[in-house]
């Protein structure tokens, strides 16, 4: 007991609140997965490798940005895998491959994501339909549009590659750090400076933690609502093209991974299901996680049940240790 | 004219209480009927006749799963909850049962009883986990969904095994509509439930969590027992799906998550918790079997499916916000 006052104590000296206490567990909790799968397959923490592992975690923590932002008023975007592979088709059909219409491509694209998102907040917010339901049922609507406009993907167009000036934007180096690793910091430093120094980001996190408080302060709950969807969505989109980019060519239910490890990311990543705590830095690191962890079960030579099987207990298991924490304090 | 006025005043108090009571379940028996009367004139249209016994089997026949893991799905929207695993225990449901029903009378009932044992298990595990591990519904539903399908694959890692005859034919017999008597038992079981303790259980704790406790409702007992129910009939939905088939496939089971919630929306469930009816949920399943073979008679590419099902599903909840918005404000 009293090592445990002691504890505390020295928490409260170097200033650890619970919240900050999360996403440095979740950092551990990499490092600890590195570590575990160096072990199992020596080479498997080389420098090469990290970096290997860290660029497809982009792609995860890309989309869970989106989701984190929903997940913090309280909400959930169920239609990310979807709005992410009509992105992706939409960018190779609508380019055509060719470099000159590739700023047209990719605009057009972020449009089309931050327009579904948008949808999804307009209804959840100003009908007051549940979020599970409006964005389930604009990932049915993205699919059957999708697969009804490219004709199950036999359409002319759609065969064709990402402009060759998107993929060497993916594939490409800068200083040495892959460039999708570099567009993710970037956003995690834009996220995270959103959400923490920004009244934009204070009122996200008031309404994720009393929506009615909130509109009696004076925020414009629905507005803010609306505008976090369209992130979700935009953020959607954007993790599409470099996906295309990435494999160089569109194909159909390439999204579908992304719904299941976004949202694992933001619970992982300690981001309070409920709204109104957590923060993107948490999710980041949960997104390396659970791609290092995936990365391991593969090096492992785990076969495909036993991924599916292995996700769903490591999610569980962290649900509950952070129930337990809640709990004692 | 004052007794009269008060007793006229009794008769609209009563009749718009039942409405306001049971407005989804008016609502998706009157979208029923618009679905069947729209699916028999685009029949008309295309065959020159009106749809007879074969199409009122095959469309019994094919939602019959829907039915029943609609209704699981219903159980724990009432209590507020969402269950996503659904589509995870019909997948190792299906696999499971192509593995191992032999064409023997003993094999058959045996193995039903033990798939129907292990969905409610499943489904026990996600309300132990919800109710006592105090978890979110959605997120302890989607980690188990993964764990479940996985499971469905190592049973069933190809599309394969088989269902004898005889048990699809006792099922979803493909001669006459004789699954309708299953719909029956379905809507007796809700009946029943909704008589029950049980019921009044659930749906007090769906309506207000604390006010149940208060007044003596063992909640945590009332949640474990609605996802174990729903892991039950999420089980024999996919006995359905398996007899329909007359083979396994480990996946065929995932679109039923979306499906069933679907169903349950269409069939005028509040999401929020404590209202609804199970016979609305019944209804909702048969419309959503309506709206693809409409489609299909309307010559739509059937690559549009999805988008038409979400469609409807955002009309029908944008709907069922405005109208029950209104009722309030008349109230």
């Amino acid at each position: 007991m009293a090592g445990k006052t002691a504890l505390a104590q020295f928490r409260d000296r170097i200033g650890l609140t619970r919240d900050v206490r999360r996403i440095v567990y979740v950092y551990l909790a990499a490092v600890l997965v590195f570590a575990a799968g160096e072990i199992v397959h020596p080479g498997f923490a080389r420098l090469d490798s990290i970096a290997a592992i860290l660029t497809v975690a982009s792609f995860v923590g890309l989309v869970a940005a989106g989701q984190t932002f929903v997940v913090l008023i309280g909400g959930i975007d169920l239609s990310v895998p979807w709005v992410l592979n009509a992105a992706a088709i939409l960018l190779v059909t609508s380019s055509l491959g060719e470099d000159g219409r590739a700023v047209y491509a990719v605009l057009i694209t972020l449009a089309m994501g931050a327009a579904a998102g948008l949808v999804n907040g307009v209804i959840i917010a100003y009908l007051g339909v549940p979020a599970v339901v409006v964005t389930l049922a604009m990932n049915g609507i993205m699919e059957g549009l999708t697969l009804g406009l490219s004709g199950g993907m036999t359409c002319d167009s759609c065969a064709s590659y990402a402009p060759p000036v998107v993929q060497d934007a993916v594939h490409g180096s800068l200083f040495g750090f892959p460039t999708a690793l570099i567009l993710w910091i970037v956003v995690i430093a834009i996220v995270s400076f959103v959400l923490s120094l920004t009244t934009f980001g204070r009122k996200t996190y008031a309404i994720g933690n009393n929506a009615k408080a909130s509109y009696l302060a004076g925020i414009n709950v629905r507005l803010s609502t609306v505008l976090l969807y369209a992130l979700s969505g935009f953020f959607a989109a954007l993790t599409g093209i470099l996906l295309v980019g990435f494999g160089g060519q569109a194909s159909l239910g390439m999204g579908d991974p992304y719904l299941f490890q976004s949202i694992a990311a933001v619970v992982i990543g300690g981001v309070y299901v409920l709204g109104g705590r957590g923060h993107y830095l948490g999710t980041t690191a949960g997104a390396v996680t659970l791609v290092a962890l995936v990365s391991v079960l593969l090096a492992m030579n785990m076969p495909d049940y036993g991924r599916n099987i292995i996700y769903g207990v490591v999610i569980l298991i962290l649900l509950l240790l952070y129930g337990r924490e809640e709990k004692q304090e | 004219m004052s007794t009269e006025a008060a007793i006229e005043r009794r008769r609209t108090g009563r009749l718009s209480h039942f409405l306001g009571q049971n407005v989804g379940l008016v609502l998706a028996l009157a979208m029923l009927v618009m679905a069947v009367v729209l699916y028999c004139a685009v029949y008309w249209v295309e065959q020159a006749a009106l749809p007879g016994m074969f199409e009122l089997t095959s469309t019994v026949n094919n939602t019959m799963s829907l039915v029943l893991c609609g209704m699981g799905q219903a159980f724990v929207v009432v209590t507020r909850g969402l269950d996503l695993s659904v589509g995870g225990v019909m997948d190792l449901a299906n696999a499971l049962a192509a593995v191992h029903i032999k064409d023997t009378v003993g094999s058959m009932v045996g193995w039903s009883l033990i798939i129907l044992a292990i969905g409610a298990a499943l489904g026990l595990v996600n309300g132990l986990l919800v109710a006592i591990g105090r978890l979110q519904p959605i997120l302890v539903t989607l980690a188990t969904l993964s764990i479940y399908q996985g499971l469905a694959i190592r049973v069933l890692p190809q599309p394969g095994g088989s269902i004898p005859p005889v048990y699809s034919s006792v099922l979803v017999n493909p001669n006459g509509p004789s699954a309708l008597v299953y719909v029956l038992v379905v809507a007796l079981i809700w009946y029943a439930f909704r008589r029950s303790s049980l019921g009044v259980a659930i749906f007090a704790l769906g309506n207000d969590e604390q006010a149940a406790r208060a007044n003596g409702i063992d909640t945590v007992r009332a949640q474990v027992a609605a996802f174990t129910l729903s892991g039950l009939m999420s089980g024999a939905a996919g006995l359905f799906l398996a007899a329909t088939a007359t083979a396994g496939d480990a996946t065929t089971g995932n679109g039923f998550t979306l499906s069933s919630i679907v169903a349950v929306v269409l069939g005028g469930m509040n999401l929020f918790g404590g209202r609804g009816s199970g016979i609305g949920v019944i209804a909702g399943a048969f419309v959503t079997t309506m709206i693809v073979n409409i489609l299909f008679f309307s010559n739509i590419d059937p690559l549009y499916q999805s988008f038409y099902e979400g469609l409807f599903l955002v009309i029908a909840v944008v709907l069922g916000a405005l109208i029950s918005r209104l009722m309030r404000r008349r109230s």
